[in-house]
Formats: C-alpha cells, sequence, structure tokens
C-alpha cells in the first residue's frame, strides 16, 4: 500500500470511528427518556420566566418599555430574550457534553481502552459533541416555535436561513471550546465546579437577557473577547431586526477566526493531556 | 403501661426523636463543611445565575437610573432588594427540593437509606433532621446574600425586616411539608432529576422570587396563591420595602398560617403513607 493510499484509509477508519461515537453517545442518550422531557421544557421555561420578569420590569410604564427598546435595538423582549437563552442552553450542552463523557468513560474505566484503539484523538474529543448538535438544532426548532405560538414572534423563512447559517458559523467556536473544556477535565478531573463557573461567566458578559452596551467599558471588552457574545447578537440581528448575513461580515468573522483558534487549542491541550496522563499513569484515575 | 406512665413514656419519645433529629442535622451541617467549595458556590451560583442576569436586565428598563415600570407594579423601584429578598426565599425552595427530598436519592444511591431506616428512629425524623442542617445553611446564605445586596448592589432594607422573620420561619415549616411530598414522589421515581430540578424552579418562579406574581398569566396565578412561600416572600417585601401587598396583611398572615399547617399535616400523611407502601413491596433499596 503506498502513503497516499494509507493516509486514505486511515481517514475513512476515522471518519467511520467518528460515525461510531456519535451514534454511541446517541444511543446513550436515547436510554435516559426523561432527558427529553428535558429537552421540551427547559427551552420554554427558562426564557418565559425572564419574559415574566422582564413584564415585572416594564409595568404599566412606557418610559421603561421604551427605555429597553433604544438599548435593546428591538422592542421584541420574548424574541430577544428567548434568543439568549437558547445560546445559554446550547452552550450549556456542550460544556457539559464532551468533557462529561470523558469523564463517564474514565469513571466506567473504558477510557484506557479507547486510547488504545488507533483512532484519532480527534474522533475522541470531538465524536460526542456530533450527537449534541442534533439536540441544539431540535433546542433551537422549540425555541423558535415557542416564539411564534405563545408570543406572536414571526420569524420569516428568509431570517430563519440566515439564522442556520449563524449557528453553523459559530459551530467551532463552540465546539473548539467544548474540547478544550474536554482536555481540561481529563487534566483535572473534575467537571461540575468548572461548567458552573464558565457558564456563569458566559451569563454576566456575554449579553444574555441584556444588550452588551449597559456594560461597563471594561466587562464590555471582557464580552467581546468571548464568541457566544457574537452569537447571541448576530442571531438577534438577523431574526428581530432584519439583518442580512453581509452586514454582520466583521463578526462572523471574528467568531469564525476565534472558532478555529479554539479548535486549534483545544487539540494541543488535548495532546498535552494525553502525555501527561500517559507519563503520569492517570489516564484511569478518579 | 399505665395511663399515668403514658405521658412520661410520651415525652420520652418525642426527646429521643429530636435528639435523632439533631444528630442526623449535625451529620448532614458536617458533610457540608467538608466541601468549602460547595457552601462558597450557595452564594456565588445564585448571584451569577440568577441576581445578575436579572439586575442586568432590570438596568436596560431603567429610566434615569430608577425601576419606574416595577415601581408602577409593585410601589418600590429598588431593584436590588425586591431580588435579593426574593433568593431568600428561593433558598427555602432550594432546601425542602435539593436538601430534605433530594437528600434521600442520594442515600438511596450510596445504599444507605436501608440501613438507616433499620434503626427504632421514626422515617419523618429523618427528613425533620434534613429540614434543620438545610434551613440552617439556607440562612447562613441568605445572610450573606442580604449583605452582598445592600453593600454591593444598593438594596436598602428598612428595620421592619424583623417583622416579618415569623413569617419566614412559617413559611420554612411550609417548606418541611413540601419537603415530604417531594420526598414521597422520589421514593417512587427511578430517575428523579428532572422532576426535583423542574419543580422546584416552577415553584419558585410562582412564589414571586423573580418577579411579581401579578404578571402570571391569570390561569397560572391561583397556583402562586396556594403556595406559603408566595405570603412570607410578599410580607417580607412589605416591610423590608414597603411595597404593596397582594392582599390584607392580615388576611395574608392567616393564608401563610393555614397553609403552612395544611402542607405539614397532608406532607407528613403522604410522606408516611408512601414509606409503608414501600417497605410492603420492598423497594427501599432500589434505584
Amino acid at each position: 500500500m503506498s502513503g497516499g493510499e494509507g493516509r486514505l484509509a486511515s481517514l475513512i477508519g476515522d471518519l467511520r470511528a467518528f460515525g461510531a461515537a456519535a451514534r454511541k453517545e446517541w444511543r446513550l442518550l436515547r436510554r435516559y427518556p426523561s432527558l427529553f422531557i428535558g429537552f421540551l421544557f427547559w427551552p420554554i421555561a427558562l426564557p418565559t420566566a425572564y419574559v415574566l420578569q422582564a413584564q415585572g420590569y416594564a409595568g404599566s410604564s412606557v418610559a421603561a418599555t421604551n427605555a429597553f427598546a433604544s438599548r435593546a435595538g428591538t422592542g421584541e423582549i420574548a424574541g430577544f430574550l428567548f434568543l439568549g437563552w437558547a445560546t445559554y442552553m446550547w452552550i450549556s450542552m456542550i460544556l457539559w457534553g464532551p468533557g462529561t463523557a470523558l469523564r463517564t468513560e474514565q469513571v466506567r474505566g473504558s477510557l484506557e481502552a479507547i486510547f488504545i484503539t488507533p483512532a484519532s484523538r480527534l474522533v475522541v474529543i470531538f465524536g460526542p459533541a456530533v450527537s449534541q448538535v442534533i439536540w441544539a438544532l431540535w433546542m433551537f426548532a422549540v425555541v423558535g416555535m415557542a416564539m411564534g405560538v405563545f408570543f406572536g414572534v414571526d420569524l420569516g423563512l428568509a431570517a430563519v436561513l440566515r439564522a442556520l447559517t449563524v449557528i453553523i458559523l459559530a459551530v467551532p467556536a463552540l465546539y473548539g471550546l467544548g474540547a478544550l473544556f474536554a482536555a481540561i477535565v481529563l487534566r483535572f478531573g473534575e467537571v461540575h465546579a468548572l461548567v458552573q463557573t464558565v457558564r456563569g461567566l458566559f451569563t454576566v458578559f456575554c449579553g444574555m437577557t441584556f444588550p452588551i452596551i449597559i456594560l461597563p467599558e471594561w466587562a464590555r471588552a471582557v464580552a467581546l473577547a468571548l464568541p457566544p457574545t457574537y452569537l447571541i447578537g448576530d442571531l438577534r440581528h438577523v431574526l428581530l431586526t432584519g439583518a442580512s448575513l453581509t452586514d454582520l461580515v466583521p463578526d462572523l468573522a471574528i467568531l469564525l477566526t476565534i472558532g478555529i483558534a479554539l479548535c486549534l487549542l483545544a487539540v494541543v491541550a488535548f495532546r498535552s493531556t494525553e502525555r501527561y496522563a500517559r507519563r503520569g499513569g492517570s489516564l484511569a484515575q478518579y | 403501661m399505665t395511663s399515668a406512665a403514658l405521658p412520661a413514656s410520651w415525652r420520652k419519645d418525642v426527646a429521643d426523636e429530636w435528639h435523632a433529629a439533631l444528630a442526623i442535622a449535625r451529620k448532614e451541617l458536617h458533610i457540608a463543611k467538608r466541601y468549602p467549595l460547595n457552601l462558597a458556590n450557595e452564594v456565588l451560583q445564585p448571584l451569577y445565575q440568577f441576581l445578575l442576569p436579572s439586575l442586568l436586565l432590570g438596568a436596560t428598563f431603567a429610566v434615569g437610573g430608577r425601576a419606574l415600570g416595577l415601581s408602577s407594579l409593585t410601589g418600590t423601584d429598588d431593584l436590588a432588594g425586591f431580588l435579593f429578598l426574593g433568593v431568600v426565599v428561593g433558598g427555602l425552595v432550594g432546601a425542602a427540593f435539593w436538601e430534605i427530598a433530594f437528600s434521600f436519592k442520594r442515600e438511596m444511591d450510596t445504599g444507605t437509606l436501608e440501613p438507616a431506616w433499620l434503626t427504632p428512629t421514626r422515617p419523618e425524623t429523618f427528613v425533620i433532621g434534613r429540614a434543620i442542617g438545610a434551613m440552617v445553611i439556607a440562612a447562613a446564605t441568605s445572610l450573606v446574600l442580604i449583605g452582598v445586596g445592600s453593600a454591593v448592589f444598593g438594596a436598602t432594607y428598612s428595620a421592619g425586616i424583623v417583622a416579618a422573620l415569623p413569617a419566614i420561619v412559617l413559611a420554612s415549616l411550609g417548606m418541611l411539608g413540601i419537603g415530604y411530598l417531594i420526598a414521597s414522589a422520589l421514593l417512587m421515581l427511578r430517575e428523579p432529576n428532572f422532576f426535583v430540578d423542574a419543580t422546584s424552579f416552577l415553584f419558585a418562579m410562582a412564589s414571586g422570587v423573580a418577579f411579581p406574581i401579578t404578571v402570571l398569566p391569570l390561569v397560572v396565578r391561583p397556583v402562586a396563591y396556594l403556595l406559603p412561600t408566595t405570603y412570607a416572600l410578599d410580607l417580607l417585601r412589605q416591610y423590608a420595602l414597603g411595597t404593596r401587598p397582594l392582599l390584607d396583611s392580615r388576611i395574608e398572615w392567616l393564608a401563610l398560617t393555614a397553609l403552612t399547617v395544611v402542607t405539614l399535616l397532608v406532607g407528613q400523611r403522604v410522606f408516611l403513607r408512601t414509606e409503608h407502601r414501600i417497605r410492603i413491596r420492598g423497594t427501599l433499596g432500589q434505584h
């Protein structure tokens, strides 16, 4: 077999392993039906609570409602909050997903066996995340329906397609983040506290419930360094203010650049963690 | 046993159960002290997951730095005070659902529930012991958060807040009843995480932790009026912030007391029936 043929065979093998890893995660999810109810409940319940809170803040004051519209760039309060929380839930899934998958393998004692296989490490890092894409699409669909049915937010097909493009362009950034997270989990063996901290950081800085212009300057600088800020802002722009994709080219370019950087960083971090774990024999320790 | 001896034996039983409840509470507090980061998270988590996003949303509606919309509904424009007091009652809800009720699930998982129930201690004493431990942590967390609200976010509480303390004590007893009910459900469920997560969230929201309950849809609002925590929180905000009451204050005190008694009695009865049923079925060790 020539070098080229060998590389092709290896690539096909890795793709098959990638598909198998995704299928396995999907099967595990199917074993816990209560998760399905959760994926229907939370995308509606959590944003609805904040819509009610916003109604409490608006009260009967027209000035308060106008203040929101001028700061947020839209008077569509329900849409604004639903899109913010949908992104929050997607990020939660990504942060919990790959890290927890590796941690679970570690606890079950199957992680060492996986590392002995000839499959690429990219399969180990990104494979579990693929099944999460299905849930992300499902969640955005539930959010879209809830916005339309309960709050009368009208999302046109063209706007939905633009939003899908934004979501696809955000995939490298968010999944790079998830993979980086997985590497950290493998190194330190703890997932809960880290997820809560990072999720808290995103909630406070990235504008899930508010436009980032109300943040002080230093906090806005932090927000602009975090990929979810661009995702939330761009989704709101295309779905609520009718912005076109060309209007958002600078934002999307930043999002994609951060995404590529995060994916590369994740691969480097994962390799370094793996070397550390192999040398210290800590791969199976937890 | 003579009739004269009965009260003495009854008193001894009560004293024994009380000692057992305190021992369980001490055990829970010992465990909590072993995880200082988790204790710190009791304060930090409400801050970054609820209070900061809610305050920032409130800032988006502010007119000249004032919460005019909130003031039009509740009579106060002290947004920080409104939310930080909400978290006090949110802490009670969390304690009932996660610390009182869900601790049974944790014991089921570790396999210690069956041996514990083989001791002569009454099953409801385990609930009371956990409730005491959970309420001590909730009270400490609330005090810290109220302090943070005042020192960092400018919440201003009037001295009248002290007059609302009996309402919080009553609500804590009511939440013990809710803890009994949720624990009963947990003992019957195999995978209760979603159930506890969703019901505690809905309970807190319906109590008005995040917003005035007058913004709830009309079909949901009657549920809010059936929760003891709704009245406790409304009384707390009235005394501390001068908010407009939902109902006449005397009616609120009466409703809070009545709902607390009903919740406690119903909760305990349901819990004992559930416990009896699972002893017969022999499913206590299954999870």
